[in-house]
């Protein structure tokens, strides 16, 4: 590898500008509502164009969503480009789901999460322009597709394929190197290029001609709605008093008029092209997850090459990231369940190694994180890369900006990320250039149709169905293969062999209703904008959604692994290996949840081995229980030419999958969440952070190279001063020597604390770190918590 | 071999005999940060010749092991009371427990059935290899932030054979080595121990003698001495002052302390202010006993910081909390 060159010093950062803080202010009190226009629009063009071949159907439509919508400029901004009719509000997209809308549409204002605001005159709106879409839409016509098993085990909640099914796909990230330095006038070039290649005659080449004609229709859309933009300002500018405001406008304008279109000069035109970039491919589709991924990489040259002062720049950049925060999608209410807090998912990495295996650090990396810690907004996530050559100034910037409490930046490991997509396929070179989508997914950017968070496999309910015979206990209905029942095993091995069964029932019905879905989204709705930034659509003439990327993968979840791991090593030592619960004893338990047996579930809680504790006897089971899942899945390939590929992370769907799984072996409630991604069950991780990690480092994180996701929570106690700095990046730098893939880090608030005392079972790990001392937080008394909580955010 | 959690759930006396030399340790932490630099782990032994007021481990002074009973973890199964062969174990009709220290046997049959882990014993009798079979679960830790382990207490040196042969195997592995020491032993023994301690972390909890024997027990005469002992021996040293409303927290006991402290020269590293907290008073009353100082309330940040202050006058590094 290249050695790396000395680093240089981090740039000298600024704080957050006036300017920034009137606009941050004004952000905060937009309260987020539905707009209709995007759905009257498509709904419009839709029906102008019945009959018309799909790519050219969806060109049209977003060329009228463009030039139909109302666009806006605010007061303080330099970057301009919205997604709807107001800040902060959701447009609808019927095309892919709208039944669910019309159900919820009184409900949206009155939720308990993610609430929108709505008028009436809107819900009229939408409900007439639903009307159209009956039957239409690509949930009703993947369920038709979809094997009738394969539907039935999606509602009993063994998985969930929601995410695809209800809406676009997203999470892709587009090659915005090559936008930002040459055009969008070079994209429409080489489609015009492509399309003069075409033999009318060769059926297939037939197929192509129309989705290029829709890449030039879609891109020339999207250059009108820039100089929609570039035509607004100028007016505003003409009516302004205010000298600067004025020069601003014009600036505005100006650049306006020259990108996307054309290659990008200066810091600000490069943002701003960016900026209208990703903001069309999320009025396109509703598929969340759209990454800007290698910022630092593609940013950092215009803005050495600009003679902009760091001030400036770090305002631009700011600005910026209010503009993610006010794009916006509205979820049904049960998946609000699971992505509480408005969330784009919109990741953004700085970091790691260059294509050559050099550090890639620069000065913008610093900027970002320092952006990160300038707003303070949950958009977009941050990430940073780790591998040998990671400078000690960039992981101490990180740990700064983790101890600031907002879940971010996280952190991943190039050390086994790099090697995971190797053995996917990946040139050596675009594994090295690895960024992540939404969660912790990796990809090289711009030339990945990943399909990432396909569907979320519940491991904990196939537990209950291995132990039941594939009778579900929820309904009573036989859903699963008949495995056996816990009494009828006779050792541990039998016990595997029935969970291995369920497993790989299930995965294969799951990876039929992926392909059902991922096939209608190929015929009905490909998207040309998106796919014209992505390579090889152009040259091979496919949309994304029909196999054009470069590299196609499906990527499949598993969630619970601490679950499935906990019961299944509960049951080896309780019941096999020592004799103190018999089989029935358990059954019986678990099917009354526990009702009169709380010293049998205290039993299962704190006699049995528990993964997160550097304990090898339940880490081993943790870890062969999500291999068992991994290699399941890597037996599928997508209708794309692409193969399936394993992740061990939840979003939150741990909390709508726990919530139709029965008691479980190791002592968890009916209905109650399951473990987080690869982290241990809260509570049963006694043994603080270091042990943790090393039991979760354990697993096979390069099998599962769809992602792992790893919490880690610390009091401010663990982790306050210069050595508190240091202690984290020892923790991570210690994980990821031994084999982790993601890292993140919660501080614990005062909330969480009151959290704990009402729920101290999930909390038996919790200490606060004092010289010297011993003692968990939930073994305390309450006046003395009482008393922990008033000084939890005051440290010395 | 048993993790240090597993061995919590269950209790056998007769652990003393199992191996030639065994020491009795209370709890063992990992991730420690305030004691040594580092990430460390953190080896509490049991037993103490000091009676500190404000001692935040009473579950430490004695040097035998002793029931512990969080009663907020009680699920009601009374078990504990049905097993116990002593018949020790009391339930009042207020629901409340009564434990009958006397006629406790340490059996550990409350223990062993006692699944919500609200019946405890304190204390557990290990071999060195046991011992170091945890500690060296986090050696990764240690290189990458320069940390290692810590024996404490109680006292570590009561234990003094057990702790030289466990510093002595620590070295041998290549661990940074701390002990967290009152210094109240021989000066054989201080020496014995030191020599094989890379840095010495110390309580001074008053500079009267007089006033320290009300406060802990004993004189601080021998404490002193132990200091300087290590001092001129090149040893490195931090020093820490517990800050005790009423009891040490005077401007002229700190301005003693800390030129004692400056008066041993560059052996010293630093020196920690540890404020008065409460968060041992919930074990004082699960032991069953009283806290003698009940109502006390911490200093104010302000005060804290005069002392630091005042602290500075005589010492370069001192930080507040360790």
């Amino acid at each position: 590898m290249t050695k790396n060159p000395p680093i240089m010093a981090i740039p000298q950062l600024v704080g957050p500008s006036d300017r920034i803080k009137r606009v941050l202010d004004r952000f905060m009190d937009a309260a987020p509502a539905i707009c209709t226009e995007r759905a009257v629009l498509i709904t419009e063009s839709y029906k102008e164009t019945e009959g018309q071949p799909m790519p050219a159907r969806r060109a049209a439509a977003l060329d009228k969503i463009l030039s139909g919508m109302s666009i806006f400029i605010q007061d303080d901004e330099l970057l301009v480009g919205n997604q709807c009719s107001m800040p902060r509000s959701a447009p609808i997209f019927p095309e892919f789901s709208c039944k669910w809308v019309e159900e919820e549409l009184d409900r949206l204002e009155k939720r308990t999460a993610d609430v929108f605001l709505i008028s009436e005159d809107a819900k009229v709106k939408l409900r007439s322009a639903f009307e159209y879409w009956d039957g239409k839409t690509t949930n009703e016509i993947a369920s038709q597709l979809m094997p009738a098993e394969s539907l039935e085990a999606h509602n009993d909640v063994v998985y969930t394929v929601g995410n695809y099914f209800y809406n676009g796909v997203g999470h892709i990230s587009a090659d915005y190197s090559k936008i930002l330095n040459c055009g969008l006038n070079a994209v429409i070039a080489s489609a015009k290029k492509e399309l003069g290649k075409i033999d009318f005659t060769d059926p297939e080449q037939l197929t192509k001609m129309h989705f290029l004609k829709s890449v030039i229709t879609a891109n020339k859309a999207v250059i009108k709605f820039t100089k929609r933009f570039a035509k607004l300002a100028k007016e505003m500018a003409s009516s302004c008093k205010d000298k600067e405001r004025k020069a601003e406008l014009l600036e505005i304008s100006r650049i306006c008029n020259k990108v996307p279109a054309a290659p990008a000069e200066t810091f600000q035109e490069a943002l701003q092209s960016f900026w209208f970039i990703h903001l069309v491919i999320q009025i396109e589709s509703n598929g969340h997850s759209i990454s800007p991924m290698r910022f630092d990489q593609y940013m950092n040259p215009f803005y050495k090459a600009d003679s902009i002062s760091t001030e400036k720049a770090q305002e631009m950049l700011d600005l910026l990231w209010v503009k993610f925060s006010e794009l916006n999608k509205v979820r049904d209410e049960s998946s609000t369940m699971a992505f509480a807090g408005y969330p784009m998912f919109m990741n953004l990495i700085v970091g790691g190694m260059k294509r050559d295996g050099s550090d890639a650090t620069n000065d913008m990396s610093f900027l970002v994180l320092q952006a990160g810690a300038n707003t303070k907004l949950y958009a977009p996530s941050l990430s940073v890369r780790i591998h040998e050559g990671t400078p000690d100034i960039l992981y101490k910037k990180a740990a700064e900006l983790s101890r600031m409490g907002m879940g971010y930046p996280a952190y991943y490991n190039d050390r086994v990320i790099v090697p995971a997509l190797l053995a996917r396929g990946l040139d050596r070179e675009d594994a090295r250039d690895y960024g992540i989508i939404g969660c912790v997914e990796p990809q090289v950017g711009g030339k990945t149709e990943g399909w990432h968070d396909a569907a979320f496999f519940n491991m904990a309910k196939v537990i209950e169905l291995c132990l039941n015979d594939g009778v579900d206990k929820r309904t009573g209905k036989q859903i699963g293969p008949k495995s056996g029942k816990l009494k009828d095993f006779k050792n541990f091995e039998d016990l595997m062999a029935s969970y291995t069964a369920q497993i790989a029932h299930f995965v294969r019905l799951m990876a039929a209703a992926d392909n059902a879905v991922d096939m209608t989204h190929g015929k009905h709705c490909p998207l040309p904008f998106l796919s014209s930034l992505v390579e090889d659509c152009i040259a091979e003439g496919r949309s994304l959604q029909e196999g054009g990327a470069h590299y196609n993968f499906t990527g499949p979840q598993g969630v619970g692994v601490a679950n499935a791991g906990d019961s299944l090593a509960a049951i080896k030592k309780l019941v096999f290996d020592d004799k103190k619960l018999t089989a029935d004893e358990l059954c019986e338990a678990l099917e009354t949840d526990f009702e009169g047996k709380e010293d049998l579930r205290q039993m299962l809680l704190n006699r049995a081995p528990k993964y997160g504790n550097d304990n090898d006897y339940a880490d081993e089971i943790a870890k062969e229980a999500a291999l068992i899942y991994c290699n399941e899945v890597n037996r599928y390939t997508n209708p794309r030419g692409g193969k399936f590929q394993p992740g061990l992370y939840p979003a939150s769907a741990n909390v709508p999958l726990g919530s139709v799984v029965t008691a479980t072996p190791d002592g968890r409630k009916a209905w109650t969440p399951l473990a987080d991604g690869v982290s241990p069950i809260s509570g049963c991780d006694t043994c603080g952070p270091t042990a943790s990690v090393l039991s979760v480092a354990k697993l096979d994180h390069e099998i599962a190279s769809n992602g792992t996701l790893l919490n880690q929570k610390f009091h401010p106690s663990a982790i306050e001063g210069e050595k508190g700095l240091e202690n984290l990046k020892s923790i991570t730098e210690t994980y990821f020597q031994n084999g982790g893939f993601h890292v993140q880090y919660n501080v614990i608030s005062r909330e969480t604390l009151e959290d704990a005392q009402s729920n101290p079972e999930e909390y038996k790990g919790l200490v606060v770190r004092v010289a010297g001392y011993s003692a968990f937080f939930t073994a305390l008394d309450e006046s003395l918590q009482n008393d922990i909580i008033a000084r939890t955010e005051q440290t010395f | 071999m048993k993790t240090w959690k597993e061995r919590q759930h269950s209790f056998d006396l007769e652990d003393r005999n199992k191996a030639a030399m065994t020491g009795l340790v209370f709890d063992i932490q990992r991730f420690a940060v305030h004691d040594g630099g580092g990430i460390r782990t953190l080896v509490f032994f049991k037993g103490c010749p000091l009676s500190c007021k404000w001692c935040q481990n009473p579950e430490s002074m004695s040097s035998r092991p002793e029931i512990m009973r969080i009663p907020h973890f009680c699920i009601g199964c009374v078990k504990c009371v049905t097993e116990c062969p002593e018949k020790a174990i009391h339930f009042k009709e207020d629901g409340s427990v009564k434990i009958d220290r006397d006629s406790c046997s340490l059996c550990g049959a409350c223990v062993e059935k006692c699944y919500a882990g609200s019946m405890t014993i304190v204390g557990r009798y290990m071999t060195v290899d046991e011992v170091m079979e945890v500690v060296e679960r986090d050696r990764l830790f240690y290189s990458t932030s320069k940390g290692g382990v810590t024996f404490s207490g109680g006292e570590p040196t009561l234990q003094s054979e057990f702790l030289i042969s466990a510093l002595k195997e620590a070295h041998s592995r290549g661990l940074h080595t701390a002990i967290e020491t009152c210094a109240h032993t021989s000066s054989e023994i201080f020496a014995a121990v030191i020599e094989h301690t890379d840095l010495i972390l110390t309580d001074i909890k008053h500079m009267d003698p007089a006033r320290h024997k009300e406060l802990t027990g004993v004189s601080n005469e021998q404490i002193l001495k132990n200091l300087k002992m290590a001092a001129d021996k090149g040893k490195t040293l931090r020093i820490r002052v517990p800050l005790i409303p009423g009891c040490n927290d005077s401007p002229e006991n700190i301005s003693a302390t800390a030129a004692f402290v400056g008066s041993l020269g560059s052996a010293v590293e630093g020196l920690d202010i540890l404020p008065y907290h409460r968060l041992g008073e919930p074990k004082w009353a699960q032991l069953d006993r009283e806290y003698p100082l009940h109502g006390v309330v911490p200093l104010k940040r302000e005060d804290v910081f005069y002392m630091k202050e005042l602290a500075e006058r005589s010492v370069h590094n001192v930080t507040i909390g360790g």
